[in-house]
């Protein structure tokens, strides 16, 4: 649904996005992770044809989205962070205002996109009497009127209460569940991205430092916690034997390919060395996150 | 589609109440006036010029004289002002609120959409002028009988027109009256499109119209009058002379036409080129 080859963007001097190369497959929910100022937001407005790259190509459904952005953008539907409208209209209006520069939209579609998010009722209210909530309601709103394939999120979340956020994550996932959309999500939270999406990206200053799966990340990368009491001795009969690659912070051991927990239990214990507890490190995207960013010092984009 | 676009336009221009702030102004400027004319030696005055000149003040003192009295400083003063307002927001406040981006996110061109802007704003102004015309003469007629028609006209220092003439060219110059507000806008719609606040857009589109005017005003400077906006700009009084200059009114008009379209296609170049971000 996104393909992004070696896309750069500056302004002026400054490079805000750095050769970056994605690909987000339909039916997938994709985050795009990164400090302020990393670049998420100029590679969001790339994809939707507002910010012109200096060179490389973004292409959304199958069109490049610089010399055919009306084409590409025709089932795309996006929502950014604190959602704003003309306050001094309804809901209602607003949606139909918004809709006219898609495709004509019919009452019956308003109304049933107004139902779907849960605005019955207000809808007909000025927007400048919404919550923060009912706002972010609207604009999902909006961007599910041309009955889009594609979502494109950036810090939806922002702003929102815990019960917000809450809603919105249950709302990403009912959109990802019930209509089948292709999400790609721009956000801070990390706890967020890791319960929603499939695949992750960390950009940092302007420039792609990681692609892969939420799963992968979780799984700490074949990392493992050993429990020993001498885990200097341990690790030597480990590394000897092939049967693990690295060790880190003196508990932590990375597993070769192939090996598992099983064998270097088997290991250790023949070799006379007392194994008091071992198991399969689980890390969360923030621990995998800030690893990233703590040790990262920029390097070439590998994808 | 452009169509549902436009009426979607129009309901965010007419929406807001900035909006209004010209046609609130134009009423209170002209109730001030219209008492001023009527209650201060203004009118003795006008009634003096007019008998000096042979004429009967009874006949001459009407409702569309008074009301293009009322209305010539108005559209000195203050319909740049409101217009520029208006046309100076038209992108830039969008840009600025975040709007434009929502707006920006789906597949309408950047063309389309300021095209469907603009003509909005020329909606605005056209409306705005009917508004102000209606207004001087309805207010006019209120404390004044109907009757012909006094009016200063360059080249000419003074023009009298029957009840009915004077009419028919009091409707004809808010045509022309139209022209000139879209021009107004246009520019300001123009620095609109720059990456800037609308007030900036507003005040760079008055100083330039100010420009003019002092630039024109330079004795110097008479040779290049064509070359002056603000000297187009009189031509909705020119219709009130006799007999009327057509050739030199529509010479005008195709300027200002040509202004209005120049500064469209550069704002849009601008607006093309830019990277619309939060």
């Amino acid at each position: 649904m996104i393909s992004i080859t070696q896309v750069t963007k500056k302004f002026g001097s400054r490079t805000a996005v750095d050769h970056l190369s994605l690909s987000v497959p339909r039916g997938e929910i994709f985050g795009l992770l990164g400090h302020n100022g990393a670049g998420k937001s100029t590679a969001i407005g790339m994809m939707l044809g507002q910010v012109w790259p200096t060179s490389g190509e973004v292409r959304v459904c199958g069109f490049d989205v610089t010399s055919q952005r009306n084409k590409a953008l025709q089932k795309v539907g996006a929502i950014f962070e604190a959602p704003v409208f003309y306050d001094y209209l309804s809901g209602w209006r607003n949606l139909e205002i918004l809709s006219s520069y898609t495709a004509p939209t019919s009452r019956e579609r308003i109304r049933e996109v107004v139902d779907w998010v849960g605005l019955t009722g207000r809808v007909e209210s000025k927007v400048r009497t919404y919550s923060h909530g009912m706002r972010s309601r609207l604009a999902l709103a909006q961007a599910l009127l041309p009955k889009p394939e594609l979502l494109i999120l950036d810090e939806p979340s922002d702003g929102l209460d815990p019960e917000g956020i809450h809603e919105m994550r249950n709302t990403i996932q009912r959109l990802h569940r019930e209509l089948g959309l292709t999400i790609l999500l721009s956000s801070h939270l990390l706890n967020e991205v890791e319960q929603l999406c499939t695949r992750i990206a960390v950009l940092q200053r302007g420039r792609k430092v990681f692609e892969g799966n939420v799963a992968d990340v979780r799984a700490g990368r074949g990392r493992v916690t050993l429990k020993t009491p001498d885990f200097a001795a341990a690790a030597a009969v480990l590394l000897g034997l092939g049967l693990i690659t690295a060790t880190s912070e003196g508990k932590f051991i990375s597993l070769g390919d192939g090996h598992t927990t099983a064998e270097v239990t088997q290991a250790l214990v023949s070799s006379g060395i007392a194994v008091d507890g071992i198991w399969q490190h689980e890390q969360t995207v923030e621990d995998f996150y800030m690893s990233l960013v703590n040790s990262t010092t920029v390097a070439p984009d590998s994808n | 589609m452009y169509f549902a676009q436009l009426k979607n336009e129009l309901w965010k221009l007419f929406g807001k109440k900035r909006t209004y702030i010209g046609f609130g102004a134009f009423l209170l400027a002209q109730t001030a006036m219209l008492l001023a004319f009527r209650f201060t030696r203004w009118q003795s005055d006008f009634e003096r010029l007019l008998s000096g000149n042979g004429y009967l003040a009874s006949e001459f003192i009407s409702a569309l004289t008074v009301s293009v009295v009322m209305l010539m400083p108005q559209i000195i003063l203050l319909m740049p002002l409101y217009t520029t307002l208006v046309g100076g927001d038209l992108v830039a406040k969008e840009a600025e609120d975040g709007t434009l981006r929502m707006i920006l996110a789906r597949p309408i061109s950047r063309f389309r959409l300021l095209l469907v802007k603009w003509n909005a704003g020329i909606i605005f102004a056209a409306v705005l002028v009917v508004a102000l015309g209606l207004t001087a003469l309805g207010f006019a007629r209120l404390l004044f009988p109907w009757g012909g028609m006094f009016v200063f006209a360059p080249g000419q220092t003074f023009s009298v027109l029957s009840s009915h003439d004077g009419w028919l060219r009091f409707a004809m110059s808010h045509l022309f009256l139209a022209l000139n507000a879209s021009v107004m806008l246009s520019i300001a719609f123009m620095f609109s499109c720059f990456n800037m606040k609308p007030a900036a857009a507003t005040i760079l589109a008055l100083s330039y119209l100010f420009v003019n005017v002092v630039m024109e005003g330079i004795p110097f400077f008479d040779r290049y009058d064509d070359w002056f906006i603000t000297h187009h700009f009189r031509s909705w009084l020119l219709v009130f002379r006799t007999p009327t200059p057509w050739a030199q009114i529509i010479q005008s008009e195709i300027i200002l036409v040509a202004v209005s379209l120049t500064v469209f296609i550069i704002g849009w170049m601008v607006f093309q080129t830019r990277d619309i971000k939060s």
